[in-house]
């Protein structure tokens, strides 16, 4: 559309400090790691800041309710000189709502023709990462994980502790959530009593029950002080423990050390091994 | 059917009516004390905010009393509350317990679910008996509500220190007792004028302080370990900005019927939120500028421990302090706040307060 595009690097210590120090107490990591993306992109000296306030990408879901909030609150955060674009995404009557909402949101600054064109070649990129295949570490030892969670926690290495770079190292097969589309994750979740309303949740439990007897092993991964992650918990456990599949909870904050995670994946691999020789 | 209900605040005495409309037995379990909350704590993810330990403590002590049904409200999103009652099912089936789990809520899909437990409910009463059962229910709930803020108009002011509470402890009980609409309206007549006798003569004009945040640890006073009665006590009058009745007649009436609208709230919360962000967060800014135009002298606001709503709240609300000239007390809570340091809290926030009513010459 015609923008000068700044973007901030991957998370590292810089940019976390800068959300630790700066964002109210009591958030999450991912959100004080967003608040830190804010602050460092405030600095590079830019007028113009993409923050789209998602209510719901997939009908009858909502996102995170943090993510409700996500631009009033990054508002405190930013000096006036900045204007914060936030076009609200909320799919909530319809998947189309999202792309009229983007439509909407550019035609300010551009023709409705090159919106239109820019929308299109943003969904093209989207698509390609999307359906990527992913790389999914070593075969080694023949163990298959599946690691649940949000997807700014297991898509961002420095969050997670590289959890997946050492599973790899480990000789782990690994496959995160956000790997299954929603054609597999919506019919699956179906089985549940209750469909969880919370996309990143219901996307977790289907891809659980899709993958329950295909895995050695589940990793539930999720922020420290997350109610929704912590209920998730319960439900894994329970389906977990009927099942007889072995499951592993990993909660990260920003005092986590890489240390005890590495020890402990490495307990985790070494039962898993010998669960497997029976 | 024997029925067992978690607790908030006093709202045990309209549920138990309700439920005996419906031809059910309540269970109403203890009053929620610190075995509850160790109970319920003990077994919940340690993650989980305090009102889902407290409401687990009470379904499990229900329960023990020979509870056959747990009821428990339910919901949507993207307030979490909306799929405690799925959880507390699971754990509870974890334990072992052998209970029918009724959770009220919209129904959505599953329909066949959501008749068996309505019919399970409604069971074979008869509609007179229900009606007169709701109406009695409805009238408790509002009498309840005005003789909690008839008791916190009345504390700052009390003649003998403590007496308010006794008081209002005494015609809570003959409100539970009522049996019909007519009895409770008795009720609330003499305590007005009893509360008013509890008054001192002369008074200085006590400060107001309203409350904001989470509705449930706004509204049960052991979650927000008495905040009502210690700001009462320190000479503070509490204005409250969150009503059981009118949430019912919210939430429950006015949404079924399309006629909820969050219009005036987002008009009071306009440059602050755009909107609507789950739970009270939207409340809770709007009802602090609300109190600050009605020249209130300070804001309470109190938030579960990882209620996200709130967080927000929590991060916009300095900003509505600068803005209005307000002055804003956030207090988390949760199963290991400490009363001392709640306490001290409090003091130096009414201190502040008054210094600054003081030197504005209010």
């Amino acid at each position: 559309m015609g923008f000068e595009v700044i973007t901030s690097p991957p998370t590292n210590q810089e940019i976390l400090e800068l959300g630790l120090t700066a964002c109210v107490d009591g958030a999450c990591l991912p959100l004080k790691a967003f608040v830190g993306h804010v602050r460092f992109l405030v600095n590079r000296g830019l007028e113009l800041l993409f923050v789209p306030q998602a209510i719901s990408v997939v009908p009858g879901e909502y996102t995170c309710t943090n993510l409700l909030g996500l631009p009033d609150l990054v508002q405190q955060y930013i000096p006036s000189s900045v204007r914060l674009l936030s076009p609200a995404l909320d799919a909530r009557k319809g998947a189309g709502k999202i792309s009229f909402s983007y439509l909407r949101c550019g035609l300010e600054f551009a023709s409705a023709l090159r919106v239109l064109k820019a929308w299109q070649t943003a969904q093209a990129a989207q698509r390609q990462v999307d359906t990527a295949p992913k790389a999914n570490g070593s075969t080694g030892r023949g163990l298959n994980i599946l690691i649940l969670g949000p997807r700014y926690l297991t898509d961002d290495a420095y969050l997670n502790a590289d959890l997946m770079g050492k599973l790899a190292a480990l000789g782990v097969q690994v496959t995160a959530a956000a790997a299954f589309p929603d054609s597999i994750t919506l019919p699956a979740s179906r089985s549940l009593a209750k469909r969880p309303f919370w996309t990143s949740m219901r996307r977790s439990l289907g891809a659980l029950e899709h993958c329950l007897h295909r895995v050695d092993g589940v990793i539930s991964l999720a922020p420290f002080a997350c109610v929704a992650e912590a209920m998730q918990g319960v439900m894994v456990a329970e389906r977990t423990a009927k099942t007889e599949c072995a499951h592993l909870e990993l909660h990260v904050d920003e005092h986590s050390s890489p240390v005890g995670l590495v020890t402990r994946l490495e307990a985790f691999c070494d039962l898993l091994e010998r669960k497997r020789r029976g | 059917m024997r029925i067992t209900f978690p607790h908030l605040g006093n709202a045990y005495i309209a549920v138990e009516s309700l439920l005996r409309g419906l031809g059910h037995e309540p269970v109403t379990p203890p009053l929620t004390n610190r075995q509850t909350l160790e109970r319920g704590s003990f077994h919940s993810p340690a993650e989980m905010c305090l009102p889902f330990k407290i409401s687990l403590g009470n379904m499990l002590e229900g329960i023990d009393l020979g509870a056959e049904s747990v009821l428990m409200i339910g919901g949507w999103g993207p307030c979490r509350l909306g799929y405690y009652g799925e959880i507390q099912r699971l754990l509870l089936e974890a334990l072992g317990k052998e209970v029918e789990f009724i959770t009220l809520e919209v129904p959505r899909g599953n329909y066949s679910r959501y008749m068996v437990h309505l019919q399970k409910l409604t069971g074979s009463t008869k509609f007179d008996h229900l009606r007169s059962g709701a109406s009695l229910s409805w009238a408790k709930l509002n009498a309840l509500e005005e003789l909690e803020i008839l008791a916190l108009q009345t504390r700052p002011r009390e003649k003998k220190r403590g007496a308010t509470t006794g008081y209002l402890q005494y015609q809570l009980e003959q409100l539970r007792a009522a049996e019909t609409v007519q009895e409770v309206e008795e009720i609330l007549s003499t305590a007005s004028r009893g509360f008013l006798r509890l008054r001192a003569r002369e008074q200085n004009r006590p400060l107001r302080l309203g409350v904001v945040g989470e509705i449930y640890t706004v509204m049960d006073p052991f979650s927000n370990l008495r905040l009502e009665e210690r700001l009462g006590y320190l000479g503070v009058e509490v204005v409250r900005t969150i009503s059981l009745a009118e949430w019912v007649k919210n939430h429950i009436f006015k949404k079924a019927l399309g006629l909820y609208s969050l219009a005036p709230l987002r008009r009071l919360a306009a440059g602050y939120l755009r909107g609507f962000i789950g739970g009270h967060g939207l409340e809770s800014i709007a009802r602090s500028v609300d109190l600050a135009r009605k020249n209130l002298d300070g804001v309470v606001h109190v938030l579960p421990l990882s209620c996200m709503p709130e967080i927000v709240a929590r991060g916009i609300l300095p900003r509505v302090s600068r803005d209005h000239g307000i002055p804003v007390l956030s207090l988390m809570v949760d199963e290991h706040t400490g009363e001392g340091g709640f306490q001290t809290r409090l003091e130096a926030f009414v201190d502040m307060v008054q210094r600054r009513v003081g030197r504005l010459g209010k």
